[in-house]
């Protein structure tokens, strides 16, 4: 009889180690990549949406934009404290040795989802579906690598701008979505491991 | 005991005029002169593509744009990319369009030292003389900045400069952007641009021992240590469409960093993207995507 039990909770568990072994993750930072994932789900529902390849829905706009405000922000800082980098986690060092940008980045995330939140009403850029300002319009300072923003600790007195949400207000909604997007991407490349 | 000595004696000097004559070996072609006038957005547009403002521009430590210093930790040693900017000391304000076009196109210094391959320059060497003029125009609006890149950290050997004139010999090869024929133009506009300028190779396909690129078996089969420890994936043909790209996302993901499955690129490809390929026309990406998808094999 207790054999009977015993066997088949042993293969359970056996199967709760492999699929726990698959993703490796708990606690934490199961907690936070579920977080990523959830986020990548958004953009990716969103993508279609912003190339203007389905019809425009500001609500899908922001239900998606509420995925990320949650996610991002404080939440997110919340869920990476000190030491819990290493295997599973594709979390680098660098999080911590640069926690300051670190936590400036993921805020600026949650300001551009907010940003992003607010501008749904706005509509794409009627130039969002076959886009071509880089070659025609953009100037050529912007070509050599001249910004008019400050980027990246630039400035040192006082200088650095504050990113806030309201910035986006009147502005079409896939600017604040390539904001979100580029921010992804630049944490990515400072703060998460390359997997293959 | 005598012949030994000798015999050490003759390696030695033998060694020497080896290395001596590598030392005054001549290497590039002479440029012939470029009279073209150049055009600013052409140039800002090729050297977008080609990653010149990525490369040069020390993001990271808030450096202005062209100015160079980014460092690059090589097998090999550090090396600390070049002030571009218009500066006629410290920067290339004083070259002639004939020895930018040099520098470009065959990697060779006005001085006639060969760079380290870290600059990719094997890859702009179907460059025209229109780009180059156009590239050379766009350069000079730059505003100079007087301040001097660090100097590379390269051990023994490597910073011999003598040792890259037998690498290029062994290994230097012209850039496929030849087009082919029987392509459509989209087609071949897409390898003139991957082959060339935007120059995946030069982190997607993996590299031997001494830094030469495995094109002949290994073409866009990733690169597992790039300099600094970042990875590159593969990008053959087979591999992104098992991975599920599409020619539509690949030119989606070239303009905004986001990828099929909603994730976004990390890695240096972030400021590949940031920094150029966001730049270029729709079109363009396009055709990166569309040879990059299809089967190029022996291209």
């Amino acid at each position: 009889m207790a054999k009977k039990i015993l066997i088949p909770s042993v293969l359970i568990a056996f199967i709760g180690v492999a699929a726990m072994a698959h993703n490796g993750a708990t606690g934490i930072v199961k907690e936070r990549m579920d977080g990523m994932s959830a986020m990548g789900k958004a953009v990716k529902a969103l993508t279609p949406i912003m190339r203007g390849a389905v019809e425009y829905d500001a609500d899908k706009v922001r239900s998606a934009a509420d995925v990320m405000i949650k996610h991002a922000g404080e939440q997110m800082i919340s869920l990476f404290p000190e030491g819990t980098g290493g295997m599973p986690s594709s979390a680098l060092p660098a999080v911590w040795d640069n926690w300051e940008e670190f936590s400036k980045i993921s805020n600026e995330l949650k300001a551009y989802a907010e940003g992003m939140k607010i501008a749904a009403g706005n509509g794409l850029a009627e130039d969002a579906v076959e886009q071509d300002d880089a070659m025609m319009g953009g100037s050529n300072d912007t070509m050599m690598g001249e910004t008019s923003e400050d980027t990246m600790g630039g400035g040192t007195m006082g200088a650095e701008t504050m990113i806030t949400a309201e910035m986006f207000a009147t502005m079409p909604v896939d600017t604040a979505f390539a904001s979100v997007a580029q921010t992804c991407s630049a944490c990515h490349q400072k703060f998460r491991a390359k997997e293959n | 005991m005598r012949f030994w000595k000798w015999a050490l004696a003759t390696t030695a000097i033998s060694g020497i005029a080896v290395i001596g004559a590598l030392v005054v070996w001549p290497i590039g072609q002479d440029v012939a002169p470029i009279t073209l006038a150049g055009d600013v957005k052409k140039g800002g547009y090729l050297a977008r593509a080609s990653g010149c403002i990525a490369c040069h521009t020390n993001f990271e430590g808030g450096g202005k744009p062209l100015a160079g210093g980014v460092k690059l930790d090589t097998p090999f040693g550090a090396l600390y990319s070049a002030n571009l900017t218009s500066d006629p000391e410290l920067g290339i304000g004083g070259w002639t369009v004939e020895e930018f076009a040099k520098a470009v196109r065959q990697g060779i210094s006005p001085e006639g030292e060969p760079y380290y391959p870290a600059f990719t320059y094997p890859f702009y060497a179907n460059f025209s003389d229109q780009d180059i003029a156009d590239l050379y125009a766009a350069f000079q609006t730059v505003k100079a900045v007087p301040e001097a890149a660090p100097a590379n950290e390269m051990p023994f050997p490597f910073n011999q400069r003598w040792g890259l004139k037998v690498w290029r010999a062994a290994f230097l090869k012209q850039p496929a952007t030849d087009p082919i024929s029987g392509q459509d133009p989209e087609w071949n506009r897409g390898r003139e641009l991957v082959g060339g300028a935007t120059h995946c190779a030069a982190c997607h396909t993996p590299r031997n021992l001494i830094g030469a690129r495995k094109s002949a078996d290994e073409h866009f089969a990733g690169n597992p240590s790039l300099p600094g420890g970042s990875k590159a994936p593969a990008i053959d043909y087979n591999t992104l469409r098992k991975r599920d790209w599409t020619v539509d996302s690949l030119a989606y993901a070239l303009k905004t960093g986001i990828m099929p499955d909603g994730d976004t690129f990390g890695g240096s490809m972030n400021e590949v993207v940031q920094q150029g390929t966001r730049f270029l026309t729709n079109e363009d990406r396009r055709a990166m995507a569309v040879y990059l998808m299809d089967d190029h094999s022996g291209g």
